[in-house]
């Protein structure tokens, strides 16, 4: 082949690939055409909607919160949305609990703890489409700020509790936006067990709430549980400190176990190791010895009892008593039930919307109780389980069936869900339980039962540093870690008694609940460490 | 076990004499060497031959009607009480509990052969029950109240406790 016969191929090529690669630029250029014009209309259309939206300024997500600025604006509480305020404008804070678009109005349903209360956006003058739109796509559970006027209503709006006034939106900011997919619906949270069957509804697991807890804890049960939680505490530091006592703290990391070493958590301790508190047993004891005549305490202890029950929890919160006495440990008893009731009555009276509230979740009874508090000794109850067919021994430990099948009969007999079972027989009892003087295989020791499950043990103590050391050994206890206790009481230790209440237990018992988990907030179980 | 329900059978029957038992086969049906004619082997069968031995044939039911729902609950008795599951145990609680809900007696308002058998094969069942499922088939643990009590009937069998005021009468605990 020549070079001109090359050259002139290539020419060839060149004009055939020329013609090609023209068309391919009429097409781009033709697309790019498009591409502009869309855009440009695009833009247009962007521009007119901006343009349109005359309330631009009345929506929108605010910059975050960081405390730039003192806004002169009092927030309305949800609860206080009463037909009073009809007509007001107001600001509110609240969560944004569902949220319905129907057309050019979007209803949203706002909460604020366990109240909520319909809210309108409606287009109008004082909303435009856009602002209806958006609020129709903020998130569930997102935290926003509104302004509203209020209006009565003329139908009850069943499903809020503020069920006379909805709030007509002026103005709504998204001050925290929640991410779009929740773990659990908070309705399905709250729903009674087996009321959605029919509607094929869910309901949430316990552990799927409490893997989730921080959102469980928004429902309005969880919300009722707690708050009457803090009343017990509440309601039981209020009357012993009226009673005269003193308010003591612990410590919790001890030397040696409290009440057998079986249950108890080590923990290293530098060069050496150390127990969590069972229960603040010997120090409320030593300060009795040290003069303080009535104390009181409220913190954590810890078990390390590898029961899976639903009753059993690794760490709660106990409230522990020890009182010195005149002559009779029934004294004690009786200042202790006394608090109990004084706590059941304060609780009946002062938290009446709590109770219905987890009443609907969790239908129950209304808790019964006697004044004075029925009390009733160990040999009276073993006779009415032996009269109802229980086969037991008369200085056997009552099983927990039994302890439940016992809390019935008390309650047909008597009418009462709350009462003492006292003179327990010795044997089951710990090492410091003061003996009883007329039949030694017996003790000055007693529980105290809600519903039929135990909340208190208690008893009159040993405050003999003889008699003490010679239980302790009969216990075969090491001397050597105990005597600083022992020691307590040998410079003159005033006759004294006392008890333990689990708080989780308390609440679980009073509203009727099946499970202590509902009524610890960060329930910890031999198989729960975390949240 | 049915050797000892018909030797307390015929204690309540009042026979003077007590009769000799074998049994025959793997499930230890029981038989009578009748000292004047052929053997009669079955639960149900000498049970029978017993009460009229006594001259006591009202115990089979006085009225057609009666008879025949005597002998109803009598098949029952050793068709159904026998290797029984769990899920058995529930059916037949569930079943005498809904049937005695407006009865005396199986027969309905007489005392029949029926109730003793039914008696003796359904106290270990009761025996082992908890008092809130007591509670829960309060029809048959009334009537089986009734029949331990019943003048002649417990025999060989110790008495079970049944509360006669109900205990669990919420929906929880």
């Amino acid at each position: 082949m020549t070079k001109e016969e090359v050259q002139g191929a290539t020419e060839e090529e060149q004009q055939a690939q020329s013609k090609k690669a023209q068309k391919k630029q009429q097409k781009e250029a033709e697309k790019a055409a498009k591409k502009a014009e869309k855009q440009a209309k695009l833009a247009a259309e962007q521009q007119t909607t901006e343009e349109d939206d005359f309330a631009k300024d009345q929506y929108g997500v605010s910059p975050m919160v960081q405390s730039q600025q003192k806004l002169d604006r009092a927030l309305v509480r949800v609860q206080d949305l009463t037909p009073e305020r009809a007509d007001q404008l107001i600001w509110l804070r609240a969560r944004v609990h569902t949220s319905r678009a129907k057309g050019k109005q979007c209803f949203l349903v706002l909460r604020q703890q366990q109240f909520n209360v319909q809210a309108l956006v409606a287009v109008g003058d004082r909303a435009s489409k856009q602002m209806v739109k958006f609020a129709a796509n903020i998130t569930k559970e997102s935290i926003v700020d509104v302004e509203a006027a209020v209006r009565k209503v003329e139908q009850k709006i069943e499903s809020c509790t503020q069920q006379d006034v909805e709030l007509h939106v002026e103005r709504i900011f998204v001050i925290s936006q929640a991410e779009p997919r929740l773990p659990l619906q908070l309705d399905d949270a709250v729903r009674p067990d087996g009321e959605g069957e029919e509607e094929g509804r869910a309901t949430v697991n316990q552990d799927t709430k409490l893997d989730n807890r921080v959102i469980d804890l928004r429902t309005t049960t969880s919300q009722a549980i707690f708050r009457l939680q803090s009343g017990v505490c509440q309601l039981f530091r209020d009357t012993l400190t009226n009673k005269g006592f003193v308010e003591i703290q612990t410590p919790k990391i001890i030397s040696a176990a409290s009440e057998g070493g079986a249950n108890v958590f080590t923990v290293s301790y530098f060069k050496t190791s150390a127990y969590l508190a069972q229960s603040p047993q010997l120090y409320k004891q030593m300060c009795i010895c040290a003069d303080f005549d009535k104390v009181f305490c409220v913190g954590p202890v810890f078990r390390a009892e590898d029961s899976n029950t639903h009753r059993h929890l690794t760490e709660f919160v106990g409230l522990d008593i020890e009182m010195a006495f005149n002559y009779h440990y029934h004294e004690v008893i009786d200042s202790i039930t006394e608090t109990m009731v004084q706590i059941f009555k304060g609780l009946r009276d002062n938290f009446q919307t709590e109770i219905q509230t987890v009443n609907k979740q969790f239908p129950s009874e209304p808790f019964k109780f006697l004044e004075p508090t029925l009390r009733l000794e160990y040999t009276e109850a073993v006779a009415m389980l032996h009269e109802a067919g229980v086969e037991m021994g008369d200085e056997e430990d009552l099983s927990t069936p039994n302890e439940k099948l016992l809390g019935r009969l008390v309650k047909e007999k008597y009418d009462t869900d709350f009462y003492v079972l006292d003179k327990y027989p010795l044997a089951v009892r710990p090492f410091y339980t003061m003996p009883d003087p007329n039949n030694p295989k017996y003790s000055n020791s007693y529980d105290m039962f809600m519903r039929g499950e135990e909340i208190l043990s208690g008893a009159q103590r040993v405050h003999d540093a003889q008699l003490l050391t010679e239980r302790a050994m009969h216990h075969q206890i090491d001397l050597e870690k105990i005597k600083a206790y022992v020691d307590s009481f040998r410079y003159g230790a005033p006759p004294h008694g006392g008890g333990g209440i689990g708080l989780e237990r308390v609440c679980m018992l009073y509203l009727g609940l099946h499970n202590v988990r509902q009524t610890s907030m960060f329930p910890r179980d031999p198989k729960r460490l975390t949240p | 076990m049915a050797l000892r329900e018909l030797s307390s059978l015929e204690k309540y029957l009042g026979l003077k004499k007590p009769n000799k038992y074998s049994t025959q086969g793997e499930k230890k049906v029981p038989v009578l060497q009748n000292s004047n004619g052929p053997p009669l082997v079955g639960l149900v069968t000498i049970a029978c031959y017993l009460v009229k031995d006594a001259k006591r044939s009202e115990l089979l039911g006085d009225s057609a009607e009666s008879r025949a729902v005597v002998q109803q609950w009598l098949e029952y008795r050793v068709t159904r009480l026998n290797n029984l599951t769990k899920d058995d145990v529930k059916t037949i609680l569930k079943e005498l509990n809904l049937y005695l809900q407006d009865k005396a007696y199986l027969a309905e308002n007489q005392f029949t052969l029926a109730d003793i058998l039914m008696y003796y094969g359904i106290q270990p069942l009761i025996v082992d029950l908890a008092i809130q499922e007591k509670e829960q088939y309060v029809n048959l643990t009334r009537w089986f109240d009734h029949m331990q009590h019943y003048p002649g009937v417990r025999r060989h069998l110790p008495p079970v406790v049944v509360l006669r005021n109900r205990i669990y009468t919420s929906r929880h605990h």
